[in-house]
């Protein structure tokens, strides 16, 4: 009350203090307002897809006549087999890219050699390069690979799953090696003077040592993989799907709420992975 | 001594083999996958479209002349850099004072509003828009909120403005969690010595920590817009058929038209244009303030 009393006293004399005052109040509010309308158009669109899974009707109609959680169950009938699609090529996909990647992420963090830079580098790209002009170049160099050799390639399943390992292993390498910024070599030194040999120091003393980012590394290379569209568009064979890709077919000609069961059902599945795996990882830093 | 740079030399042979042995699997992925790949595409770029045959061997440069003599083409390249540098723009806009308040929020806070952000990232594009379709359909909500109040129709959808909308709230994610962690490692001491030798917290915030986080914030802006550079979905649902962007262009000339050559070349203009605008874009930034 006193320094209220004050800071008006002392707007009395300066004139100046109240313009900066304003001025202050002006920025803070426009700061704030900018923020609440970003959190607006970052959330709302979900929110709303929530809200129109559980309409009863077959399109979108405001009011809807009631709600209903029908639409969930026919998820499986609707979309069963793309999902089932994407699930195994992202399994196939974690599976393959640990296996190259976790090495990947060791070497780069214990090695200091010529070329370190040129490797890290090029490991990390996928991330930046166009997921269609992977798409494309991935198409096209399996067709010419499958006219000089022989082997079917394009179109099929391994295809898929090879081009979706390279863009997951950027993060699993980004993972592993970040899960192992704070390891401390003594105890690698020490295992290996008591005698351990040298895979038996990365399979008792490194991996258990890295363990968050190889889980870090698996959940997202599934998503990464599970999300995929840009990519996978140029891969797929004419009979095959998957759920992204159905996603998008299904788009194009209707908005209903089935589908919008579908994208619920694949948020909350990926919000309940990310918030387990934040119990072992603080997912916040190891995003970025 | 003799002996010590010959044991050196050798330990250095041993390292070099093990780490050969650790990284040769995932480089020769990425070789196979992705090197080859682009370069056989780059090859490709340079032949001849054929109806018949699709593809005659060549060494031409008449894709590239094509897209760059071609109004229709450059449209579609104008489009494509308006909609990303735009939507970068308001993504900074709307990122900066979340991320801003993110950084400074109490631990307690913190840690849930921060996989709030973190959770859209993974939830795929296809999936992010069918809540701005619900939105701006025909018949949707917003056209039922104005036909109600104002009675007019409001149809946004496939307007180049859904398109922002939608790549905006689909990229601004990743700004704010970039942008929150260089805020994060501006010392909050440096602000409240600002404060305590007299400047009110907006100049504070100008005079102290935007110098010291304007090269971060680049870094989150040149990646947001690589991203809107290279959007698929939400143009393709949201712009509807007859709006054009760089990335479903490449992928139509692919699927519908068979013509390799050209959307070989259309992969490159798209990563070279990309890649000069970037440059471009940290030239912008004062030499002091560079990362």
């Amino acid at each position: 009350m006193a320094a209220q009393a004050m800071m008006n006293g002392q707007a009395a004399i300066s004139p100046a203090v109240p313009v900066a005052g304003i001025q202050q109040a002006l920025a803070r509010n426009t700061a704030r307002i900018l923020a609440a309308i970003g959190a607006v158009v970052v959330f709302l669109p979900l929110v709303l897809t929530v809200y129109l899974s559980v309409f009863d009707e077959s399109l979108i109609a405001f009011p809807p006549r009631g709600y209903t959680l029908a639409w969930y169950g026919q998820i499986l009938d609707k979309f069963g087999e793309p999902l089932w699609t994407s699930v195994q090529i992202a399994l196939a996909c974690v599976v393959l890219s640990l296996l190259i990647g976790i090495p990947a992420g060791i070497g780069l963090s214990r090695y200091r050699f010529r070329g370190r830079e040129v490797i890290s580098t090029l490991l990390l790209a996928p991330l930046t390069v166009p997921g269609v002009a992977l798409g494309l170049g991935i198409y096209v160099f399996a067709v010419w690979v499958e006219e000089s050799s022989g082997l079917a390639l394009s179109g099929s399943l391994a295809l898929l799953i090879a081009g979706h390992v390279l863009i997951t292993l950027p993060w699993v390498v980004r993972l592993c090696m970040a899960g192992l910024v704070n390891h401390d070599r003594a105890a690698e030194e020490a295992a290996t003077s008591l005698g351990a040999r040298p895979l038996t120091v990365i399979w008792r003393v490194t991996l258990p040592a890295m363990r968050a980012g190889v889980l870090a590394g698996a959940l997202f290379a599934f998503i990464v993989s599970f999300e995929n569209l840009e990519m996978t568009i140029f891969l797929v064979s004419p009979g095959m799907n998957t759920l992204p890709i159905a996603v998008l077919t299904y788009l194009l000609y209707h908005i209903d709420p089935l589908v919008a069961a579908v994208a619920v059902a694949q948020m909350v599945l990926i919000g309940a992975a990310l918030i387990l795996l934040d119990r072992f990882v603080r997912v916040a830093q190891v995003v970025r | 001594m003799g002996a010590d740079i010959a044991a050196g030399r050798r330990s250095r042979t041993a390292q070099g083999l093990a780490a050969g042995a650790f990284l040769g699997p995932a480089t020769c992925v990425v070789l196979v996958t992705m090197v080859a790949p682009l370069l056989l595409l780059a090859r490709y770029s340079a032949n001849r479209y054929s109806a018949t045959d699709l593809m005659i061997e060549a060494v031409t440069p008449e894709n590239y002349l094509r897209f760059f003599t071609d109004t229709f083409y450059l449209g579609v390249m104008r489009t494509t850099i308006g909609v990303a540098v735009l939507s970068t723009l308001l993504c900074v806009l709307f990122g900066l004072p979340l991320a801003w308040r993110l950084a400074r929020m109490a631990p307690r806070w913190k840690g849930v509003c921060m996989l709030g952000v973190i959770l859209p990232l993974f939830i795929g594009s296809t999936v992010r828009t069918v809540g701005w379709m619900i939105l701006l359909a025909r018949g949707g909500l917003m056209d039922i909120a104005t036909t109600r109040l104002f009675a007019t129709r409001l149809d946004l959808m496939f307007t180049p403005t859904a398109v922002i909308v939608g790549i905006v709230s689909f990229n601004l994610p990743y700004l704010v969690l970039t942008m929150q962690s260089v805020f994060d490692r501006v010392d909050v001491q440096l602000e409240q010595a600002a404060q305590a030798l007299g400047a009110p917290p907006v100049r504070a915030f100008w005079r102290v920590v935007w110098p010291l986080v304007l090269p971060g914030v680049a870094i989150a802006a040149v990646m947001c817009f690589i991203l809107s550079m290279n959007a698929y979905a939400t143009p393709v649902l949201l712009g509807g058929p007859r709006f054009q962007m760089m990335a479903p262009l490449l992928y139509w000339e692919f699927g519908t038209n068979n013509n390799w050559p050209f959307a070989a070349a259309l992969a490159f203009i798209l990563m070279g244009t990309t890649l000069l605008l970037t440059v471009f874009a940290n030239m912008l930034i004062p030499r002091r303030y560079r990362a």
